[in-house]
C-alpha cells in the first residue's frame, strides 16, 4: 500500500485537472516522465505485491443469457505493467477484457458476477459514472471501428468531448497521438480524408491513436496487432514500451512472442477460466499448470 | 453436365431478373408517359394571339404594343367572316326583321306626327304602311315562296310611291329586297333548322374568335377569348365545319348519325345559301385569324389560375404543395428519428416495444382516409378548439395530418438504418467516454442518415401527393394564398382531384388537368432527386472517397 501511494498520486492529479493539464500537454509529458521513472524507481517490488492491482476482480464472472463468457476470475493487474492476456480462441479474453470498461453492456440479456475494481471503483455498480470510468480506460478493439469521420475528426473526438476545443491546441494533440501510433507519416498530408479510406492496419493504428487521445490511465487493447505487418507491429510493441512508463495497459494476444516480449505479467484463460496468472518470465519458463505448458508450447488441443 | 446445367440456371436467373427490372421499367414508362406528354401540352402548345391577349389583359405578360398590331391584323382578316354572318343572319332571322318592320312602322307614325301632315294624308299614308308592314309580316312567316315572292314584289311596287320619300318607310323596301335574295336559296319550310344551324355556327366563332362584334364583353373571363391555343381551335373549326345529322342510310333501317360538312354542295346545311363562302374563308385563312405562334408558357409553374384552371396556371398549387409538405416534414422527421431512436437505442426489447412496434407497422397501412377522419376529429374538431385556436380547417391540421400519416414510414426506416449502425461504432464512441445521447448524435445519426434519408424520400413524395389526408384536414380549391398557419392551402394533389371530377370549367380544357398531374409528377420527382443527391452525397462523405 505505500508503495503505491506515491504512483498513484500523479495519477489522479492528472484526473483532476484534465482539461488544464491537456493544455500544457507536451510540458506534462516530461514532468509525467520524470515522475514515473522516480516511482519506477522506488517500486521495483511492487509486483511482489499481490493487492494493489489498479484493476482487481474478485470471483468476477460473466454471462451471455446463460452461458458463461469467463467465471471466476480472481486476478490483479499492476499500475504501469504491461498485462498479456493469452488463450485459446473463445476462451474469453474479449469477454474479460471489455467488462473492464463495461462495454458488454450494449449486448442485450448479459449479467455480471462477482466484483471488478478500478482504480477502487466498483465497475458494475449501478452508481459508477460510466463517463468517467470510460475517460480514464481507453480500449482498441479486436476489429478496427473508425468513425465515418475525417482522420483528424476520429482523433479529436475524444478531446474535444473532453472539452478541448482550440483549434492549435487540438492539432498538436492530434500530431502527437498519430506519431504514437506510428500512423503519422502516412497521413499527415490528408487528415481531412475519410478515415474509412485507410487500410485496415492503418485503421486499427488510428484507433489506437484516437484512445490514446483521451489521455486514459489505463489502455486496453485487444489484439491490436493482428491487421498488422510485422513493421508496423514492431512500431506498436516500441509504442507499448513507451507508453507503459505512463499509461497501464493490458493487450490481448495470440502471438506468444509479442506477450513474451512486451508483457511484465501474462495471464491464460482457458475455457473462461483463469488457469494461471504470473511474471511473464516465470510463466514462459517455468509454468506451473499443464495445461498452460501445453498452450506455450504449442500442443495445445 | 452438371457445370452446364448450373451455368443454364445463371443465365435463367439473370435473364428473368433483367426481364422484370425492364418490365417494372415499362410499367413505369406506360403510366406516366401519356401523363406526361399530355400534361406537357399545357407548357408546349401553339398558342393564337387570343392567347397573347388573354395574356397580356389578365397577367400582364408581353408586350402590349405587338398584341395590339396582331389584334388590328387578325381583325382585318376576320372582318369578311364577320360581313358574311351579318347579311345571312338579316336574311334568316324573321323574328328580328318582323321585329324591324313593326319598328319602322312605329317609327314612321312618330316621323309623320312631327312633320305636321294633315290629318288625311297621315290616315292614307299610315294605312299604306300598315299594308306593307302586314304583307311583310305576312311573307317572313309564310313558307311559301310563291307567295313570299309575290308579297315581296306587291311590296316593291310601291317603292316609287312619293308619299314615302324621305320617311322611315323607305327602310321596307331594302329590307324586303335582302329578304328576297336571301329567299331565293332557302327552303322556307325548313328556316327553324336555319336558325339553330346558325347559332351553332355563331357559338363556334364565339370560340375561335372570342365574342362577336358589337356583343357585350362577357363576364366569365374564358369567354372573353376566342381559341386560345391552336389544338382547340382545330376542335372549333371541326364544330364550325361540320354539322351532325341523322340520316336514314338503308331505307327500313334506323337512322345513322353521320358528320356532314356545312356547306357541302348536296347534303350541306348551307349549301347555297349566303353563309356557304364563310366556311371554306374559316378554314383557308384561320392562321391569319389567329396567328399561332410556337409557345413555351413556362410561367405555367408561376401563374395563378384564373377561371377554375381555364386559364393560368399552378404556381399557387406548387407553393401550396411545398408548404404542406415542409410543413408536414418538420413536424414528422424529427418525431419520428426520436421515436426510432427510442425504439431502438433506449427500450429494452420487452412486450411493450414490440406493441409498439406492431402498431407502427399496422399504421403504415392504414388507408389515407382514416388519417384524414382522424384529423379532422382530432386536431380541428377536439384539439383546436381546446387551445382557443380556431377550429377550422386549415394548413396546420393539414400538416399534422400528414405528419402522422407519413411518421410510421420515417419511423420504420430510420429504426432500421440506426437498427444497421455497426455496434462498433458505438462501441468506439462509448470508450473515449461519450455518453448515450452524444454518441447517438456525434456517431449513429451521421451514420444512420442515408437510411434514414431514404425514409425520408419516400415519406416525402407521399405527403406531396396524398389528398384523402388533407381533404377535410385543410385543402382548398380555390381562395388565397395561406397567410398563416389557421388558412386553407391549395395544392397539386387536391387540385388534381378537384378539377378532374368536381370541375365543369376544368374539363373543357384536359390540357390543364393533365398538367396539374404532370406538374405534380414532376414536382414529386424533383423533391426526390434533390433528396437523392443529399443523400448520395452524404453517403459519399461516409464513405470517403
Ligand atoms: N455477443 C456475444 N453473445 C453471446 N455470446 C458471446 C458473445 N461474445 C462472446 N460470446 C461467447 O463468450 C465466449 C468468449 O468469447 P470472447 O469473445 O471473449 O473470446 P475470445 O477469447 O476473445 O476469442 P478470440 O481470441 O477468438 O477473440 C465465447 O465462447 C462466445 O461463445
Ligand atoms: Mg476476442
Amino acid at each position: 500500500m505505500e508503495d503505491n501511494q506515491p504512483q498513484e498520486k500523479p495519477v489522479t492529479q492528472m484526473e483532476t485537472q484534465s482539461p488544464v493539464m491537456e493544455k500544457i500537454l507536451p510540458a506534462i509529458h516530461i514532468k509525467m516522465d520524470n515522475q514515473k521513472q522516480v516511482t519506477s524507481g522506488t517500486t521495483q517490488d511492487k509486483a511482489t505485491c499481490n493487492r494493489c492491482g489498479i484493476i482487481s476482480s474478485k470471483e468476477f464472472s460473466f454471462f451471455y443469457g446463460n452461458t458463461c463468457g469467463v467465471k471466476n476470475i480472481s486476478m490483479d493487474i499492476y499500475p504501469c505493467m504491461v498485462t498479456a492476456i493469452i488463450g485459446p480462441s473463445g476462451c474469453g479474453k474479449s469477454t474479460f477484457l471489455r467488462s473492464i470498461n463495461r462495454m458488454n453492456d450494449l449486448i442485450p440479456h448479459t449479467r455480471a458476477k462477482g466484483r471488478l475494481e478500478v482504480n477502487g471503483i466498483n465497475v458494475y455498480d449501478k452508481r459508477t459514472n460510466l463517463v468517467n470510468l470510460r475517460q480514464q480506460v481507453g480500449m482498441v478493439f479486436q476489429k478496427p471501428n473508425p468513425f465515418a469521420k475525417s482522420i483528424f475528426d476520429n482523433v479529436a473526438y475524444g478531446p474535444r468531448l473532453q472539452g478541448i476545443r482550440k483549434k492549435s491546441d487540438l492539432e498538436s494533440l492530434v500530431e502527437q497521438c498519430l506519431k504514437d501510433a506510428a500512423i503519422w507519416d502516412e497521413v499527415k498530408d490528408n487528415l481531412n480524408k475519410s478515415a474509412l479510406a485507410l487500410s485496415g492496419g492503418q485503421q486499427q493504428r488510428l484507433c489506437i491513436a484516437r484512445a490514446l487521445a483521451t489521455r486514459p490511465k489505463l489502455l486496453l487493447m485487444d489484439e491490436p496487432c493482428s491487421a498488422l505487418d510485422p513493421l508496423a507491429t514492431t512500431r506498436i510493441e516500441d509504442l507499448i514500451e513507451q507508453l507503459k512508463k505512463f499509461y497501464t495497459i493490458v493487450i490481448v494476444t495470440h502471438n506468444m512472442q509479442q506477450a513474451a516480449r512486451v508483457s511484465e505479467w501474462t495471464a491464460f484463460f482457458c475455457l473462461g477460466e483463469l488457469i494461471e496468472y504470473d511474471k511473464t518470465t516465470r510463466l514462459f519458463t517455468k509454468p506451473g499448470k499443464k495445461q498452460t505448458e501445453d498452450y506455450i508450447t504449442g500442443r495445445f488441443g | 453436365m452438371k457445370i452446364g446445367y448450373r451455368q443454364a440456371f445463371d443465365k435463367t436467373f439473370t435473364i428473368t431478373a433483367g426481364l422484370s427490372v425492364f418490365l417494372m421499367v415499362m410499367a413505369l414508362v406506360i403510366i406516366l408517359g401519356p401523363m406526361l406528354s399530355r400534361g406537357s401540352k399545357a407548357v408546349f402548345f401553339r398558342g393564337t394571339v387570343e392567347f397573347r391577349k388573354m395574356q397580356l389583359a389578365i397577367f400582364n405578360h408581353g408586350s402590349s404594343d405587338q398584341v395590339q398590331a396582331e389584334t388590328a391584323r387578325v381583325e382585318k382578316a376576320r372582318e369578311p367572316v364577320y360581313e358574311l354572318l351579318e347579311n345571312f343572319q338579316i336574311g334568316i332571322d324573321v323574328e328580328l326583321l318582323t321585329d324591324k318592320t313593326r319598328e319602322i312602322y312605329r317609327e314612321l307614325g312618330q316621323q309623320l306626327r312631327q312633320m305636321d301632315v294633315d290629318r288625311e294624308t297621315y290616315a292614307a299614308i299610315r294605312a299604306k304602311a300598315k299594308d306593307i308592314r302586314d304583307t311583310l309580316s305576312d311573307i317572313l312567316e309564310s313558307t311559301d315562296k310563291d307567295y313570299v315572292n309575290q308579297g315581296i314584289e306587291v311590296i316593291l311596287k310601291l317603292s316609287d310611291d312619293p308619299d314615302f320619300k324621305n320617311t322611315v318607310a323607305e327602310q321596307f323596301f331594302p329590307l324586303a329586297r335582302m329578304y328576297g335574295e336571301n329567299v331565293k336559296n332557302i327552303d322556307l319550310t325548313q328556316r327553324d333548322q336555319y336558325i339553330a344551324a346558325l347559332e351553332e355556327v355563331k357559338d363556334a366563332l364565339r370560340k375561335l374568335f372570342g365574342p362577336l362584334p358589337g356583343e357585350s364583353t362577357p363576364p366569365m373571363p374564358k369567354d372573353r377569348y376566342g381559341a386560345t391555343r391552336w389544338d382547340t381551335a382545330q376542335q372549333s373549326l371541326h364544330q364550325l365545319l361540320w354539322a351532325q345529322a341523322w340520316v336514314e342510310t338503308k331505307p327500313g333501317e334506323s337512322l345513322e348519325k353521320i358528320s356532314v360538312r356545312r356547306d357541302d354542295p348536296q347534303k350541306g346545311q348551307f349549301a347555297g345559301t349566303s353563309l356557304e363562302p364563310l366556311f371554306s374563308l374559316v378554314e383557308n385563312n384561320l392562321d391569319d385569324m389567329l396567328q399561332p405562334e410556337f409557345t413555351i408558357y413556362w410561367r405555367y409553374f408561376l401563374d395563378d389560375w384564373v377561371n377554375s384552371h381555364y386559364f393560368g396556371g399552378v404556381g399557387s398549387e406548387i407553393i401550396g404543395t411545398l408548404l404542406l409538405t415542409l410543413l408536414s416534414m418538420m413536424f414528422a422527421v424529427p418525431l419520428g428519428v426520436i421515436s426510432a431512436a427510442y425504439l431502438v437505442e433506449c427500450a429494452d426489447e420487452n412486450m411493450v416495444v414490440k406493441i409498439i412496434r406492431t402498431c407502427v407497422n399496422t399504421l403504415a397501412g392504414v388507408p389515407s382516409i382514416v388519417f384524414g377522419l382522424f384529423g379532422l376529429a382530432f386536431f380541428v374538431l377536439f384539439l383546436f378548439p381546446r387551445l382557443n385556436m380556431p377550429s377550422k380547417p386549415c394548413i396546420l391540421s393539414a400538416a399534422l395530418t400528414l405528419s402522422i400519416l407519413v411518421l410510421p414510414v420515417i419511423i420504420r426506416a430510420s429504426e432500421e438504418a440506426i437498427k444497421s449502425v455497426p455496434q462498433t461504432y458505438k462501441e468506439a464512441s462509448l470508450s473515449l467516454g461519450a455518453g448515450r445521447f452524444r454518441t447517438f448524435v456525434t456517431v449513429t445519426l451521421p451514420a444512420a442518415l442515408p437510411g434514414i434519408l431514404t425514409g425520408i424520400i419516400l415519406s416525402l413524395g407521399r405527403a406531396a401527393g396524398e389528398t384523402a389526408p388533407i381533404l377535410f384536414t385543410g385543402a382548398v380549391a380555390m381562395g388565397p394564398q395561406p397567410k398563416s398557419l389557421f388558412d386553407g392551402v391549395k395544392t397539386l394533389s387536391y387540385s388534381s382531384l378537384d378539377i378532374a371530377t368536381g370541375d365543369r370549367l376544368a374539363m373543357m380544357a384536359p390540357h390543364k388537368q393533365y398538367g396539374v398531374i404532370m406538374t405534380l409528377i414532376i414536382l414529386v420527382l424533383c423533391l426526390n432527386i434533390l433528396a437523392i443527391i443529399i443523400r448520395w452525397r452524404v453517403a459519399k462523405k461516409l464513405r470517403g472517397y
